[in-house]
């Protein structure tokens, strides 16, 4: 264990004072024991609660993310926010690497991710609906998540988009994959400045991987077309990954 | 109780270490560039005699590379490859320099499928590495500029839609002038950094003279760096991104204003005092004498701005900062007074916490985490009951 991981952990417990286990198992670190909580949000009731929870921190971590598990059995299978893996399934990827970039240690991570998460759970209990909304599953929230934060046109703006992060990352003077014709500045300057933020290598790929995905079925199915210059910059990047088509 | 000043130099020292090109990846970098080098130079260019010259220019040049933090990430390194071919400028024409490099690199497998397209003066190959750490490898077409008084100087290609033009460029003449700058100071530290570089890369570098000139860093190259770094995550709000103090203007003005100092942090507070002297240019008002005398920045009767590259007075770096109300300008002199904020003036700050958190805002967390021990001791944690506001909380998803 790194020492700043130590220190983080160290921080993390001194908070939250009932996650008192910490272990090693295999190459990660495993925190776990009671997370209690009072949280409010803006215009939304108090909640005072307790969860037993185990955060495992992997050991590329904060490269790749905690992964939660509840471990008390409130949290059951009906339940639609829970991966297939039994883990938490805390937001869309990116947008759980940009909450976590505002405060990136566990104590943010616990504070800004899990115990809202938690929160909307007992909220949802309480009165059967999400109090922040929720995401479609699997790869549609990916690309949901890029066309509404966005506001972009259709799914092949969405694969122009993360091809442009991926080979660029931000850059003013581009012209915006959008498709507007306008510079990336005067365009979607702000917005993919913030993805590219969020991102790392790991996640636009998977990203990349999950819009393409659902692109290039359309596409099969001529439902969408793609134009000759993204074409040219998908085939390098699949060369890039290695992707089986 | 303040923080020792040897012991913060130390700090800077590590943190700029920690954000330069490591000697692996450096090694990576000039492997590729180099294989570049050897394909253009074994390439048919029409009515071209002699034999072609590429050389390596900008921050991998100067020793002053910072892993890029664009948008709060690590990005890939940016390398500059100059590609002179001997070809008479007038006998020639911008646009058939620019496409005989782009027709070569096309010519070959794989550097045809990591081509961008056309850039304005440059191509640019895309290199992934397995690391995840990539390179942008730009290639700067270029012929020699026989009408330049000075035997260094080249003509590059320059494209505004499908208008060509020449523009002169000097960066084997810049890089000199900035050796020259460093000399004094690498000649002091060259064989005790060669040697702990060895040490640490024993794998790549078997023996001290095995160790390249490149990877050694005075106090001045640190200071840059630490600059570059500091400018980098100030500046990486959108809104105020395209006014971004110009790498060339940061790694010029520091490297007139070095005066030898021995260690990183008396480098840095006599550059950044001397850049400080001269905010009162804003206001159209005089400045000391004899940093007025230098001519380093100078203010023109007609309110534009003039920094001259040192090799080629005719290049003004600063040709744009009267524009949107001196924009350029008052960004620079607010960061120069920034530096001294962030960079110097914190001595005073013991509590740990607040020197990690400022520094890591600064300088970037990872850096600044990894080498905080130099300056405090590790501490036993603070306390604050788990009492949570959500703000801005995300929408629960889930994995297929």
């Amino acid at each position: 264990m790194t020492e700043d991981l130590q220190r983080q952990i160290g921080e993390l417990t001194a908070v939250h004072k009932g996650l008192t286990n910490v272990i090693e198992r295999d190459t990660d670190m495993v925190v776990s024991g009671a997370l209690s909580f009072e949280a409010s949000a803006e215009g939304l009731e108090t909640i005072i609660e307790s969860f037993d929870i185990e955060l495992t921190v992997p050991n590329d971590f904060p490269e790749a993310l905690p992964r939660v598990r509840e471990t008390g059995g409130r949290i059951g299978t009906d339940y639609e926010h829970r991966n297939p893996s039994g883990t938490l399934c805390l937001a869309v990827p990116v947008e759980q690497r940009r909450i976590f970039l505002e405060q990136p240690t566990l104590l943010g991570f616990v504070n800004r991710l899990v115990i809202p998460f938690l929160y909307g759970y007992c909220f949802f209990k309480k009165h059967g609906r999400h109090p922040f909304d929720e995401a479609p599953h699997g790869y549609e929230g990916i690309l949901r998540h890029y066309v509404d934060t966005l506001g972009l046109r259709d799914e092949v703006a969405a694969l122009a988009v993360i091809c442009f992060l991926i080979e660029h990352g931000y850059r003013g003077h581009h012209d915006c994959p959008c498709g507007s014709g306008e510079k990336v500045r005067t365009c979607h300057g702000p917005a993919l400045l913030a993805l590219s933020r969020a991102h790392n290598q790991q996640s636009m790929r998977n990203d990349f991987i999950a819009i393409f995905g659902l692109c290039f079925a359309k596409f099969q199915e001529g439902k969408v077309s793609i134009p000759k210059p993204l074409r040219t910059q998908l085939v390098r990047l699949l060369d890039r990954f290695e992707y089986q088509r | 109780m303040t923080i020792d000043i040897k012991k913060y130099s130390a700090f800077l020292e590590q943190v700029a270490s920690e954000i330069d090109i490591p000697p692996g990846k450096y090694q990576d970098a000039v492997d590729r560039y180099q294989a570049v080098g050897r394909w253009l130079e074994d390439g048919e260019y029409p009515g071209c005699q002699g034999e072609l010259s590429i050389c390596v220019q900008g921050s991998f040049r100067l020793g002053t590379v910072v892993r890029p933090i664009r948008d709060g990430i690590e990005a890939c390194y940016d390398i500059d490859l100059v590609c002179e071919i001997p070809l008479h400028k007038d006998q020639t024409t911008p646009q058939a320099v620019k496409s005989m490099v782009g027709d070569r690199l096309r010519e070959h497998g794989t550097y045809k499928k990591l081509l961008d397209p056309e850039g304005r003066r440059c191509w640019t190959l895309e290199y992934a590495e397995q690391d995840g750490v990539g390179f942008h490898l730009d290639v700067l077409p270029a012929v020699p500029d026989a009408r330049s008084l000075v035997d260094t100087a080249i003509a590059i290609t320059n494209k505004a839609g499908n208008i060509y033009s020449w523009s002169a460029s000097n960066p084997r003449g810049y890089g000199v002038w900035f050796d020259g700058k460093n000399a004094a100071a690498f000649a002091r530290t060259v064989f005790e950094q060669k040697q702990t570089i060895q040490r640490r890369a024993s794998l790549i570098y078997a023996s001290i003279d095995k160790v390249p000139d490149q990877l050694v860093r005075t106090p001045l190259q640190r200071s840059i760096q630490l600059m570059k770094r500091h400018r980098d995550l100030r500046f990486n709000h959108h809104e105020r991104i395209d006014y971004a103090p110009i790498s060339i203007i940061v790694t010029t003005l520091a490297a007139h204003l070095y005066d030898n100092e021995p260690d990183v942090y008396s480098a840095l507070s006599g550059i950044v005092g001397k850049l400080q002297a001269h905010a009162a240019l804003v206001e159209g008002k005089a400045i000391d004498r004899s940093l007025a005398a230098k001519g380093l920045i100078q203010r023109r009767p007609d309110g534009t701005w003039y920094i001259g590259n040192p090799v080629n007075p005719a290049e003004n770096f600063a040709d744009r900062w009267h524009e949107d109300n001196h924009a350029r300008a008052r960004a620079f002199f607010a960061w120069v007074d920034a530096l001294q904020k962030d960079l110097l003036n914190i001595l005073g700050e013991t509590n740990p916490r607040l020197l990690k958190e400022h520094l890591g805002r600064v300088l970037g967390t990872a850096a600044v985490t990894k080498h905080l021990d130099i300056l405090v001791p590790p501490t036993p944690v603070f306390d604050t009951p788990p009492r949570i506001h959500i703000t801005s909380p995300a929408k629960p998803w889930r994995e297929e």
